[in-house]
Protein backbone atom coordinates (compact mmCIF):
# COMPACT_ATOMS: atom_id res chain seq x y z
CA UNK A 1 0.00 0.00 0.00
CA UNK A 2 3.04 2.75 1.04
CA UNK A 3 4.47 1.59 -2.41
CA UNK A 4 1.23 2.82 -4.03
CA UNK A 5 0.79 5.91 -2.03
CA UNK A 6 4.55 6.69 -3.57
CA UNK A 7 3.40 5.74 -6.81
CA UNK A 8 0.17 8.41 -6.48
CA UNK A 9 2.10 10.95 -5.23
CA UNK A 10 5.13 10.95 -7.49
CA UNK A 11 3.09 10.57 -10.51
CA UNK A 12 0.44 13.61 -9.19
CA UNK A 13 4.00 16.24 -8.98
CA UNK A 14 5.20 15.13 -12.63
CA UNK A 15 1.67 16.62 -13.61
CA UNK A 16 2.09 20.36 -14.36
CA UNK A 17 -1.65 20.94 -14.30
CA UNK A 18 -1.93 20.29 -10.87
CA UNK A 19 1.19 22.02 -9.86
CA UNK A 20 -0.04 24.96 -11.27
CA UNK A 21 -3.64 24.63 -10.05
CA UNK A 22 -2.84 24.18 -6.92
CA UNK A 23 0.66 25.76 -6.13
CA UNK A 24 0.97 28.68 -8.28
CA UNK A 25 -2.61 29.95 -8.41
CA UNK A 26 -3.30 30.05 -4.59
CA UNK A 27 -0.02 31.78 -4.16
CA UNK A 28 -0.10 34.28 -7.31
CA UNK A 29 -3.93 35.16 -5.64
CA UNK A 30 -2.15 35.07 -2.14
CA UNK A 31 -0.05 37.83 -3.17
CA UNK A 32 -2.28 39.83 -5.36
CA UNK A 33 -5.18 40.03 -2.24
CA UNK A 34 -2.49 40.44 0.12
CA UNK A 35 -1.33 44.00 -1.76
CA UNK A 36 -4.22 44.89 -2.73
CA UNK A 37 -6.39 44.53 0.81
CA UNK A 38 -3.59 44.18 2.69
CA UNK A 39 -2.05 47.83 3.13
CA UNK A 40 -5.16 49.09 5.70
CA UNK A 41 -3.50 47.54 9.01
CA UNK A 42 -7.21 46.57 10.09
CA UNK A 43 -8.48 43.30 11.22
CA UNK A 44 -10.86 41.03 9.34
CA UNK A 45 -14.63 41.47 10.78
CA UNK A 46 -14.83 38.98 13.84
CA UNK A 47 -11.65 37.32 13.72
CA UNK A 48 -9.18 39.56 14.77
CA UNK A 49 -6.24 38.31 12.48
CA UNK A 50 -5.05 40.81 10.00
CA UNK A 51 -5.80 40.84 6.37
CA UNK A 52 -2.31 39.18 5.07
CA UNK A 53 -2.46 36.07 7.65
CA UNK A 54 -6.66 35.74 6.76
CA UNK A 55 -5.93 35.89 3.29
CA UNK A 56 -2.98 33.05 4.00
CA UNK A 57 -5.19 30.68 5.50
CA UNK A 58 -7.94 31.34 2.78
CA UNK A 59 -5.68 31.05 -0.25
CA UNK A 60 -4.17 27.54 1.07
CA UNK A 61 -7.68 26.42 1.94
CA UNK A 62 -8.33 27.20 -1.15
CA UNK A 63 -5.28 25.33 -3.18
CA UNK A 64 -6.05 22.51 -0.73
CA UNK A 65 -9.52 21.73 -1.65
CA UNK A 66 -8.41 22.58 -4.91
CA UNK A 67 -5.93 19.57 -4.50
CA UNK A 68 -7.91 16.97 -2.58
CA UNK A 69 -10.74 17.57 -5.06
CA UNK A 70 -8.93 17.51 -8.54
CA UNK A 71 -6.49 14.03 -7.50
CA UNK A 72 -9.91 12.23 -6.97
CA UNK A 73 -12.55 13.30 -9.01
CA UNK A 74 -11.39 13.76 -12.71
CA UNK A 75 -8.92 11.22 -12.60
CA UNK A 76 -10.92 8.42 -11.11
CA UNK A 77 -13.48 8.75 -13.44
CA UNK A 78 -10.41 8.63 -16.06
CA UNK A 79 -8.82 5.90 -14.18
CA UNK A 80 -12.27 3.86 -14.49
CA UNK A 81 -12.64 4.67 -18.16
CA UNK A 82 -9.03 3.91 -19.36
CA UNK A 83 -8.92 0.50 -17.25
CA UNK A 84 -6.45 0.92 -15.14
CA UNK A 85 -8.39 0.89 -12.46
CA UNK A 86 -9.44 -3.05 -13.26
CA UNK A 87 -5.80 -3.50 -14.27
CA UNK A 88 -5.28 -2.85 -10.44
CA UNK A 89 -8.20 -4.92 -9.72
CA UNK A 90 -6.61 -8.51 -11.04
CA UNK A 91 -3.81 -7.70 -8.81
CA UNK A 92 -3.30 -8.87 -5.43
CA UNK A 93 -4.08 -5.21 -3.82
CA UNK A 94 -8.08 -5.10 -2.90
CA UNK A 95 -10.29 -2.65 -3.89
CA UNK A 96 -10.31 -1.35 0.17
CA UNK A 97 -6.91 -0.99 -0.53
CA UNK A 98 -6.93 1.34 -3.56
CA UNK A 99 -9.81 3.80 -2.48
CA UNK A 100 -7.90 3.84 1.02
CA UNK A 101 -5.21 5.08 -0.68
CA UNK A 102 -6.53 7.01 -3.05
CA UNK A 103 -8.35 9.57 -0.37
CA UNK A 104 -4.86 9.57 1.54
CA UNK A 105 -3.14 10.40 -1.35
CA UNK A 106 -5.11 13.37 -2.48
CA UNK A 107 -5.42 14.66 1.42
CA UNK A 108 -0.92 13.95 1.42
CA UNK A 109 -1.55 16.36 -2.41
CA UNK A 110 -3.16 19.21 -0.46
CA UNK A 111 -0.46 19.80 2.05
CA UNK A 112 2.21 21.33 -0.55
CA UNK A 113 -0.49 24.21 -1.19
CA UNK A 114 -0.67 25.35 2.32
CA UNK A 115 2.81 25.23 2.81
CA UNK A 116 3.40 27.16 -0.63
CA UNK A 117 0.75 30.11 0.78
CA UNK A 118 2.42 29.61 4.00
CA UNK A 119 5.32 30.43 2.79
CA UNK A 120 4.44 33.23 0.56
CA UNK A 121 3.08 34.90 3.64
CA UNK A 122 6.17 34.68 5.69
CA UNK A 123 8.75 35.16 2.95
CA UNK A 124 6.79 38.43 1.59
CA UNK A 125 4.30 39.34 4.02
CA UNK A 126 5.94 39.32 7.08
CA UNK A 127 3.27 37.15 8.68
CA UNK A 128 4.40 35.89 11.86
CA UNK A 129 3.25 32.34 13.51
CA UNK A 130 5.27 30.19 16.23
CA UNK A 131 5.95 26.57 15.72
CA UNK A 132 3.29 25.30 17.34
CA UNK A 133 1.06 27.32 15.19
CA UNK A 134 2.60 26.25 12.25
CA UNK A 135 2.48 22.71 13.60
CA UNK A 136 -1.18 22.95 14.11
CA UNK A 137 -2.35 24.87 11.28
CA UNK A 138 -0.75 22.26 8.61
CA UNK A 139 -2.06 19.11 10.89
CA UNK A 140 -5.61 20.37 11.30
CA UNK A 141 -5.66 21.28 7.54
CA UNK A 142 -4.42 17.85 6.45
CA UNK A 143 -6.83 16.18 8.27
CA UNK A 144 -9.05 18.81 6.83
CA UNK A 145 -8.98 17.44 4.08
CA UNK A 146 -10.52 14.51 4.19
CA UNK A 147 -14.41 15.57 3.23
CA UNK A 148 -13.44 16.93 0.53
CA UNK A 149 -11.36 13.80 -0.87
CA UNK A 150 -14.46 11.88 -0.19
CA UNK A 151 -16.51 14.22 -2.67
CA UNK A 152 -13.96 13.94 -4.79
CA UNK A 153 -14.14 10.08 -4.99
CA UNK A 154 -17.75 10.40 -5.30
CA UNK A 155 -18.00 12.59 -7.81
CA UNK A 156 -14.83 10.49 -9.57
CA UNK A 157 -17.07 7.32 -9.19
CA UNK A 158 -20.41 8.13 -10.39
CA UNK A 159 -19.92 10.14 -13.12
CA UNK A 160 -17.81 9.51 -16.88
CA UNK A 161 -14.48 11.22 -17.30
CA UNK A 162 -16.26 14.22 -19.35
CA UNK A 163 -18.52 15.00 -16.78
CA UNK A 164 -16.21 14.41 -14.04
CA UNK A 165 -14.15 17.26 -15.12
CA UNK A 166 -17.30 20.71 -14.99
CA UNK A 167 -18.53 18.51 -12.26
CA UNK A 168 -15.38 18.73 -9.85
CA UNK A 169 -15.05 22.66 -11.25
CA UNK A 170 -18.26 23.05 -10.04
CA UNK A 171 -17.61 21.78 -6.61
CA UNK A 172 -14.29 23.30 -5.98
CA UNK A 173 -15.61 26.82 -7.13
CA UNK A 174 -19.16 26.86 -4.91
CA UNK A 175 -17.22 25.45 -2.16
CA UNK A 176 -14.51 28.26 -2.25
CA UNK A 177 -16.72 31.08 -3.07
CA UNK A 178 -20.12 29.92 -0.58
CA UNK A 179 -17.57 28.74 1.49
CA UNK A 180 -16.04 32.22 2.37
CA UNK A 181 -12.61 31.81 0.79
CA UNK A 182 -12.67 34.43 -1.68
CA UNK A 183 -14.38 36.63 0.30
CA UNK A 184 -14.92 37.22 3.97
CA UNK A 185 -18.04 35.32 4.86
CA UNK A 186 -19.34 38.60 6.72
CA UNK A 187 -19.58 39.94 3.30
CA UNK A 188 -22.43 37.50 1.69
CA UNK A 189 -25.93 38.31 2.04
CA UNK A 190 -27.57 36.59 5.44
CA UNK A 191 -28.94 33.63 3.46
CA UNK A 192 -25.82 32.72 1.93
CA UNK A 193 -23.72 33.37 5.08
CA UNK A 194 -26.35 30.75 6.89
CA UNK A 195 -24.87 28.36 3.82
CA UNK A 196 -21.67 29.03 4.61
CA UNK A 197 -21.84 27.96 8.17
CA UNK A 198 -22.95 24.67 7.21
CA UNK A 199 -20.19 24.33 4.15
CA UNK A 200 -17.03 21.98 4.91
CA UNK A 201 -15.18 24.11 3.29
CA UNK A 202 -15.77 27.28 5.27
CA UNK A 203 -15.33 25.43 8.60
CA UNK A 204 -12.01 23.94 7.08
CA UNK A 205 -10.86 27.40 6.55
CA UNK A 206 -12.23 27.91 10.33
CA UNK A 207 -9.71 25.60 11.44
CA UNK A 208 -6.95 27.28 10.24
CA UNK A 209 -8.37 31.00 10.99
CA UNK A 210 -8.67 29.53 14.68
CA UNK A 211 -5.10 28.26 14.57
CA UNK A 212 -3.29 31.72 13.18
CA UNK A 213 -5.46 33.70 15.60
CA UNK A 214 -3.99 31.43 18.58
CA UNK A 215 -7.00 30.06 19.74
CA UNK A 216 -7.98 26.12 19.58
CA UNK A 217 -11.03 25.25 16.82
CA UNK A 218 -14.55 25.18 18.22
CA UNK A 219 -15.43 21.68 18.42
CA UNK A 220 -18.31 22.61 16.17
CA UNK A 221 -15.93 23.13 13.34
CA UNK A 222 -14.40 19.48 13.84
CA UNK A 223 -18.46 17.77 13.74
CA UNK A 224 -19.28 19.93 10.99
CA UNK A 225 -15.84 18.25 9.15
CA UNK A 226 -16.55 14.79 10.53
CA UNK A 227 -20.17 14.54 9.69
CA UNK A 228 -19.39 16.02 5.92
CA UNK A 229 -16.41 13.70 6.28
CA UNK A 230 -18.55 10.24 6.79
CA UNK A 231 -21.48 11.10 4.99
CA UNK A 232 -19.51 12.08 2.02
CA UNK A 233 -17.16 8.95 2.87
CA UNK A 234 -19.99 6.25 3.01
CA UNK A 235 -21.46 7.47 -0.13
CA UNK A 236 -17.91 7.57 -1.50
CA UNK A 237 -17.51 4.00 -0.39
CA UNK A 238 -20.56 2.76 -1.76
CA UNK A 239 -20.24 4.74 -5.34
CA UNK A 240 -16.65 3.47 -5.68
CA UNK A 241 -18.11 -0.54 -4.89
CA UNK A 242 -20.94 0.25 -7.56
CA UNK A 243 -18.20 1.16 -10.03
CA UNK A 244 -15.42 -1.35 -9.83
CA UNK A 245 -17.67 -4.32 -9.28
CA UNK A 246 -19.49 -5.25 -12.02
CA UNK A 247 -22.83 -7.02 -12.02
CA UNK B 1 -4.66 -30.24 -11.83
CA UNK B 2 -7.44 -27.93 -13.48
CA UNK B 3 -5.86 -24.69 -13.96
CA UNK B 4 -9.39 -23.04 -15.16
CA UNK B 5 -13.10 -24.73 -14.74
CA UNK B 6 -15.70 -23.45 -15.92
CA UNK B 7 -19.63 -25.64 -14.63
CA UNK B 8 -22.51 -24.46 -16.61
CA UNK B 9 -21.26 -20.63 -16.54
CA UNK B 10 -23.74 -18.47 -17.76
CA UNK B 11 -23.75 -14.36 -18.16
CA UNK B 12 -26.82 -12.75 -19.67
CA UNK B 13 -26.66 -8.55 -19.61
CA UNK B 14 -30.57 -8.18 -19.90
CA UNK B 15 -31.92 -9.96 -23.26
CA UNK B 16 -28.30 -10.12 -24.28
CA UNK B 17 -26.98 -13.99 -23.60
CA UNK B 18 -23.40 -13.27 -23.58
CA UNK B 19 -22.47 -16.39 -22.40
CA UNK B 20 -24.43 -19.56 -22.32
CA UNK B 21 -23.71 -23.11 -20.32
CA UNK B 22 -19.86 -22.79 -20.55
CA UNK B 23 -18.60 -25.78 -19.61
CA UNK B 24 -14.50 -26.52 -19.75
CA UNK B 25 -11.61 -27.46 -18.00
CA UNK B 26 -7.89 -26.51 -18.61
CA UNK B 27 -4.97 -28.80 -17.83
CA UNK B 28 -2.58 -27.01 -15.85
CA UNK B 29 0.76 -26.20 -17.67
CA UNK B 30 -1.01 -25.76 -21.45
CA UNK B 31 -1.69 -22.91 -23.60
CA UNK B 32 -5.14 -22.15 -24.55
CA UNK B 33 -6.56 -20.33 -27.32
CA UNK B 34 -10.20 -19.10 -27.09
CA UNK B 35 -10.98 -18.08 -30.52
CA UNK B 36 -14.00 -16.71 -31.61
CA UNK B 37 -15.64 -13.55 -33.51
CA UNK B 38 -16.54 -10.16 -32.02
CA UNK B 39 -19.23 -10.64 -29.42
CA UNK B 40 -18.94 -14.51 -28.89
CA UNK B 41 -18.34 -13.88 -25.43
CA UNK B 42 -14.56 -14.18 -25.00
CA UNK B 43 -13.97 -11.55 -22.95
CA UNK B 44 -17.37 -12.00 -20.61
CA UNK B 45 -15.79 -15.36 -20.42
CA UNK B 46 -12.06 -13.80 -19.33
CA UNK B 47 -14.09 -11.17 -17.29
CA UNK B 48 -15.96 -13.96 -15.03
CA UNK B 49 -12.44 -16.08 -14.73
CA UNK B 50 -11.00 -12.61 -13.21
CA UNK B 51 -13.99 -12.07 -11.21
CA UNK B 52 -14.20 -8.58 -12.79
CA UNK B 53 -17.46 -10.55 -14.01
CA UNK B 54 -20.14 -12.19 -11.62
CA UNK B 55 -21.62 -14.76 -13.76
CA UNK B 56 -25.12 -15.31 -13.64
CA UNK B 57 -24.82 -18.75 -13.44
CA UNK B 58 -22.73 -21.46 -12.76
CA UNK B 59 -19.09 -21.46 -11.01
CA UNK B 60 -15.69 -20.65 -11.82
CA UNK B 61 -12.26 -22.39 -9.89
CA UNK B 62 -9.20 -21.49 -10.56
CA UNK B 63 -6.30 -23.69 -9.40
CA UNK B 64 -9.49 -24.73 -7.09
CA UNK B 65 -10.01 -21.76 -5.41
CA UNK B 66 -12.25 -18.99 -6.27
CA UNK B 67 -11.11 -16.53 -8.93
CA UNK B 68 -11.12 -13.81 -6.07
CA UNK B 69 -9.45 -15.70 -4.21
CA UNK B 70 -6.91 -16.38 -7.21
CA UNK B 71 -6.22 -13.42 -7.70
CA UNK B 72 -6.03 -12.17 -4.19
CA UNK B 73 -3.12 -14.70 -3.60
CA UNK B 74 -1.45 -13.47 -6.78
CA UNK B 75 -1.47 -16.20 -8.95
CA UNK B 76 -3.00 -14.70 -11.71
CA UNK B 77 -2.06 -12.33 -14.52
CA UNK B 78 -3.56 -10.88 -16.82
CA UNK B 79 -4.16 -8.26 -19.91
CA UNK B 80 -7.61 -6.88 -20.56
CA UNK B 81 -8.56 -6.15 -24.25
CA UNK B 82 -9.07 -2.40 -23.88
CA UNK B 83 -7.11 -0.17 -21.09
CA UNK B 84 -4.50 2.09 -21.79
CA UNK B 85 -1.68 3.05 -18.63
CA UNK B 86 -1.70 5.27 -16.36
CA UNK B 87 -0.12 8.71 -16.99
CA UNK B 88 3.31 10.34 -14.89
CA UNK B 89 5.15 6.69 -14.83
CA UNK B 90 7.71 5.76 -16.46
CA UNK B 91 8.14 2.17 -17.64
CA UNK B 92 10.30 0.85 -15.06
CA UNK B 93 8.00 2.38 -12.30
CA UNK B 94 4.97 1.00 -13.71
CA UNK B 95 6.13 -2.46 -14.17
CA UNK B 96 7.75 -1.93 -10.69
CA UNK B 97 4.87 -1.13 -9.23
CA UNK B 98 3.15 -4.00 -10.03
CA UNK B 99 5.50 -6.17 -9.36
CA UNK B 100 5.65 -5.24 -5.73
CA UNK B 101 1.96 -5.89 -5.31
CA UNK B 102 2.75 -9.64 -5.99
CA UNK B 103 4.10 -12.25 -3.05
CA UNK B 104 6.94 -13.90 -5.52
CA UNK B 105 7.12 -12.00 -8.55
CA UNK B 106 9.92 -12.08 -11.31
CA UNK B 107 13.22 -9.94 -11.09
CA UNK B 108 12.63 -6.82 -12.95
CA UNK B 109 15.11 -6.80 -15.55
CA UNK B 110 14.06 -10.36 -16.55
CA UNK B 111 10.73 -9.14 -16.82
CA UNK B 112 11.48 -6.08 -19.02
CA UNK B 113 14.07 -8.06 -20.97
CA UNK B 114 11.37 -10.64 -21.59
CA UNK B 115 8.82 -8.32 -22.80
CA UNK B 116 11.49 -6.25 -24.89
CA UNK B 117 11.60 -3.31 -23.03
CA UNK B 118 14.52 -2.97 -21.61
CA UNK B 119 15.73 -0.04 -23.78
CA UNK B 120 12.10 1.59 -23.46
CA UNK B 121 12.52 1.37 -19.41
CA UNK B 122 13.26 5.41 -18.79
CA UNK B 123 10.56 6.07 -20.94
CA UNK B 124 6.95 7.65 -20.43
CA UNK B 125 4.79 4.46 -20.13
CA UNK B 126 1.87 7.12 -21.62
CA UNK B 127 3.83 8.11 -24.12
CA UNK B 128 4.60 5.21 -26.17
CA UNK B 129 3.76 3.72 -29.17
CA UNK B 130 0.59 1.18 -29.93
CA UNK B 131 2.29 -2.06 -30.22
CA UNK B 132 5.09 -0.58 -27.23
CA UNK B 133 2.23 0.21 -25.30
CA UNK B 134 1.01 -3.60 -25.49
CA UNK B 135 4.46 -4.84 -24.60
CA UNK B 136 4.43 -2.67 -21.46
CA UNK B 137 0.80 -4.27 -20.84
CA UNK B 138 2.09 -7.69 -21.34
CA UNK B 139 5.22 -6.79 -18.86
CA UNK B 140 2.53 -5.59 -16.20
CA UNK B 141 0.66 -8.78 -16.85
CA UNK B 142 3.45 -11.14 -16.30
CA UNK B 143 5.37 -9.33 -13.51
CA UNK B 144 4.14 -11.28 -10.82
CA UNK B 145 5.43 -14.47 -12.14
CA UNK B 146 1.59 -15.33 -12.10
CA UNK B 147 1.16 -18.98 -13.21
CA UNK B 148 -2.33 -18.64 -14.98
CA UNK B 149 -1.85 -16.02 -17.33
CA UNK B 150 -4.96 -14.61 -19.60
CA UNK B 151 -4.84 -12.72 -22.78
CA UNK B 152 -7.33 -10.92 -24.22
CA UNK B 153 -6.81 -10.20 -28.24
CA UNK B 154 -3.05 -9.04 -27.07
CA UNK B 155 -2.14 -8.45 -30.40
CA UNK B 156 -5.00 -6.18 -31.49
CA UNK B 157 -2.86 -2.99 -31.75
CA UNK B 158 0.10 -4.51 -33.26
CA UNK B 159 1.89 -4.60 -36.42
CA UNK B 160 3.03 -7.62 -38.07
CA UNK B 161 6.58 -7.19 -36.79
CA UNK B 162 5.63 -6.94 -33.51
CA UNK B 163 3.30 -9.56 -33.33
CA UNK B 164 5.62 -11.82 -34.14
CA UNK B 165 7.92 -10.89 -31.14
CA UNK B 166 5.03 -10.49 -29.20
CA UNK B 167 3.96 -14.44 -29.66
CA UNK B 168 7.57 -15.41 -29.04
CA UNK B 169 7.87 -13.50 -25.61
CA UNK B 170 4.62 -15.44 -25.22
CA UNK B 171 5.88 -18.56 -25.92
CA UNK B 172 9.81 -17.80 -23.50
CA UNK B 173 6.59 -17.61 -20.82
CA UNK B 174 4.83 -21.02 -21.33
CA UNK B 175 8.11 -22.65 -21.56
CA UNK B 176 8.44 -22.36 -17.68
CA UNK B 177 5.47 -24.27 -17.34
CA UNK B 178 2.63 -21.76 -16.55
CA UNK B 179 -0.78 -22.28 -17.58
CA UNK B 180 -2.21 -19.74 -20.41
CA UNK B 181 -5.09 -18.64 -22.00
CA UNK B 182 -5.40 -16.34 -24.87
CA UNK B 183 -8.48 -14.79 -26.69
CA UNK B 184 -8.20 -14.05 -30.23
CA UNK B 185 -10.38 -13.79 -33.58
CA UNK B 186 -7.23 -15.01 -35.85
CA UNK B 187 -7.27 -18.47 -36.46
CA UNK B 188 -3.46 -17.92 -37.47
CA UNK B 189 -2.55 -16.99 -34.35
CA UNK B 190 -4.60 -19.80 -32.06
CA UNK B 191 -2.86 -22.52 -34.88
CA UNK B 192 0.82 -21.15 -34.13
CA UNK B 193 0.36 -20.45 -30.68
CA UNK B 194 -1.76 -23.08 -28.99
CA UNK B 195 -1.73 -26.29 -27.99
CA UNK B 196 -5.92 -26.78 -27.66
CA UNK B 197 -8.27 -24.42 -29.64
CA UNK B 198 -11.70 -23.34 -28.01
CA UNK B 199 -13.95 -21.80 -30.49
CA UNK B 200 -17.11 -20.36 -29.21
CA UNK B 201 -19.49 -18.74 -31.03
CA UNK B 202 -22.73 -16.76 -29.57
CA UNK B 203 -21.91 -17.62 -26.40
CA UNK B 204 -21.12 -21.49 -26.94
CA UNK B 205 -18.55 -23.95 -27.46
CA UNK B 206 -18.77 -24.74 -30.90
CA UNK B 207 -15.68 -26.49 -31.26
CA UNK B 208 -12.65 -27.60 -29.01
CA UNK B 209 -9.79 -29.79 -30.34
CA UNK B 210 -5.88 -29.39 -31.35
CA UNK B 211 -4.84 -26.60 -34.10
CA UNK B 212 -4.49 -29.35 -36.47
CA UNK B 213 -8.03 -30.80 -35.76
CA UNK B 214 -10.31 -27.24 -35.43
CA UNK B 215 -8.18 -26.20 -38.81
CA UNK B 216 -9.54 -29.20 -40.59
CA UNK B 217 -13.24 -28.47 -39.02
CA UNK B 218 -13.01 -24.98 -39.93
CA UNK B 219 -11.25 -25.29 -42.89
CA UNK B 220 -8.78 -22.76 -44.10
CA UNK B 221 -9.99 -21.51 -47.35
CA UNK B 222 -12.94 -21.88 -49.80
CA UNK B 223 -13.18 -22.71 -53.36
CA UNK B 224 -15.94 -21.75 -55.18
CA UNK B 225 -16.98 -22.53 -58.81
CA UNK B 226 -20.45 -22.36 -61.15
CA UNK B 227 -20.80 -26.18 -61.35
CA UNK B 228 -24.44 -25.34 -63.35
CA UNK B 229 -26.06 -29.09 -63.85
CA UNK B 230 -23.07 -31.42 -63.74
CA UNK B 231 -23.27 -34.01 -60.86
CA UNK B 232 -21.95 -33.07 -57.65
CA UNK B 233 -21.19 -36.73 -56.37
CA UNK B 234 -17.69 -36.73 -55.55
CA UNK B 235 -16.58 -33.40 -54.42
CA UNK B 236 -16.58 -34.02 -51.29
CA UNK B 237 -13.63 -36.19 -51.70
CA UNK B 238 -11.46 -34.14 -53.19
CA UNK B 239 -8.24 -33.77 -51.36
CA UNK B 240 -8.61 -30.86 -48.12
CA UNK B 241 -12.12 -31.01 -48.53
CA UNK B 242 -13.69 -30.18 -45.11
CA UNK B 243 -17.68 -29.02 -46.15
CA UNK B 244 -19.84 -28.83 -50.13
CA UNK B 245 -22.40 -26.65 -50.69
CA UNK B 246 -24.05 -26.40 -53.60
CA UNK B 247 -26.04 -23.29 -54.14
CA UNK B 248 -27.96 -22.94 -56.96
CA UNK B 249 -25.54 -23.28 -59.88
CA UNK B 250 -22.52 -22.46 -57.41
CA UNK B 251 -20.98 -25.16 -55.46
CA UNK B 252 -18.55 -23.77 -52.42
CA UNK B 253 -16.00 -26.24 -51.04
CA UNK B 254 -14.80 -25.61 -47.69
CA UNK B 255 -10.97 -26.83 -47.50
CA UNK B 256 -7.77 -26.99 -45.81
CA UNK B 257 -5.56 -26.97 -48.76
CA UNK B 258 -7.21 -24.56 -51.23
CA UNK B 259 -4.33 -25.82 -54.36
CA UNK B 260 -4.64 -29.35 -54.03
CA UNK B 261 -8.31 -29.03 -54.27
CA UNK B 262 -8.19 -26.95 -57.12
CA UNK B 263 -5.75 -29.06 -59.23
CA UNK B 264 -7.60 -32.20 -58.15
CA UNK B 265 -11.15 -30.58 -59.24
CA UNK B 266 -9.45 -29.98 -63.02
CA UNK B 267 -8.09 -33.20 -62.65
CA UNK B 268 -11.90 -34.48 -62.19
CA UNK B 269 -13.05 -33.38 -65.78
CA UNK B 270 -15.42 -31.17 -64.47
CA UNK B 271 -16.55 -27.79 -66.72
CA UNK B 272 -15.41 -25.74 -64.29
CA UNK B 273 -16.66 -21.70 -64.39
CA UNK B 274 -15.83 -18.71 -62.38
CA UNK B 275 -13.68 -20.35 -60.09
CA UNK B 276 -12.57 -18.34 -56.96
CA UNK B 277 -10.35 -18.87 -54.25
CA UNK B 278 -10.77 -17.05 -51.08
CA UNK B 279 -8.55 -17.59 -47.62
CA UNK B 280 -11.11 -18.91 -44.54
CA UNK B 281 -13.88 -16.44 -43.89
CA UNK B 282 -13.76 -17.02 -39.91
CA UNK B 283 -17.22 -15.43 -39.37
CA UNK B 284 -18.61 -17.79 -42.04
CA UNK B 285 -16.76 -20.57 -40.91
CA UNK B 286 -17.80 -19.61 -37.14
CA UNK B 287 -21.40 -19.66 -38.12
CA UNK B 288 -21.73 -22.88 -40.04
CA UNK B 289 -20.27 -24.65 -37.25
CA UNK B 290 -22.77 -23.12 -34.71
CA UNK B 291 -25.31 -24.55 -37.04
CA UNK B 292 -24.01 -27.89 -36.90
CA UNK B 293 -24.28 -28.23 -33.10
N1 LIG C 1 -21.24 -4.78 -20.01
C1 LIG C 1 -22.05 -5.25 -20.99
N2 LIG C 1 -23.32 -4.83 -21.09
C2 LIG C 1 -24.13 -5.29 -22.06
N3 LIG C 1 -23.78 -6.19 -22.99
C3 LIG C 1 -22.52 -6.65 -22.95
C4 LIG C 1 -21.59 -6.20 -21.96
N4 LIG C 1 -20.42 -6.83 -22.18
C5 LIG C 1 -20.60 -7.63 -23.25
N5 LIG C 1 -21.86 -7.54 -23.72
C6 LIG C 1 -22.43 -8.28 -24.87
O1 LIG C 1 -22.13 -9.63 -24.70
C7 LIG C 1 -21.74 -10.23 -25.91
C8 LIG C 1 -20.37 -10.85 -25.78
O2 LIG C 1 -19.41 -9.81 -25.69
P1 LIG C 1 -17.86 -10.07 -25.43
O3 LIG C 1 -17.71 -11.01 -24.30
O4 LIG C 1 -17.21 -8.75 -25.30
O5 LIG C 1 -17.42 -10.77 -26.78
P2 LIG C 1 -15.97 -10.93 -27.44
O6 LIG C 1 -14.95 -10.57 -26.43
O7 LIG C 1 -15.92 -12.36 -27.84
O8 LIG C 1 -15.93 -10.04 -28.63
C9 LIG C 1 -21.85 -9.15 -26.97
O9 LIG C 1 -23.09 -9.27 -27.59
C10 LIG C 1 -21.77 -7.88 -26.17
O10 LIG C 1 -22.48 -6.87 -26.82
MG1 LIG D 1 -13.52 -9.19 -26.55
Amino acid sequence: MLRYLGVEIRRTFRDRRFVFFTMAVPVVFYLLWANVFGKADGTVGGTGLNTRTYLMVSMASYGALGAALTTTGSRLAAERQSGWLRQLQITPLRPWAVITVKIIASMCLALPSVIVVGLAAVLTQHVHLSPAEWGGMIALMWLGTLPFAALGTLVGSLVGPDAAQPVTLICYFGLSILGGLWMPVQTLPATLRHVAHWLPSNRFAGLGWSVVGGHVPPASDGLVLAGWAIVLGALAIGAYRRATVRG
Amino acid sequence: MNAIAFTGVSKSYGPVRAVEGLDLTIDAGSTVALLGPNGAGKSTSIGMLLGLVRPSAGEIRVFGDSPDTAVKQGRVGAMLQDGTLVPGLTVREVVSFIRGLYPDPMPLEEILALAGLTDLAGRRADRLSGGQAQRVRFAIAIAGAPRLLVLDEPTAAMDVESRRSFWGSMREYAATGRTILFATHYLEEADENADRVIVVARGRVVADGTPNEIKAAVGTGTVRFTIGDQPTAGLDALPGVTGVEIRGSVAQLRTTSPDATVQALYATGLRVTDLEVRGADLEEAFLSLTHDN
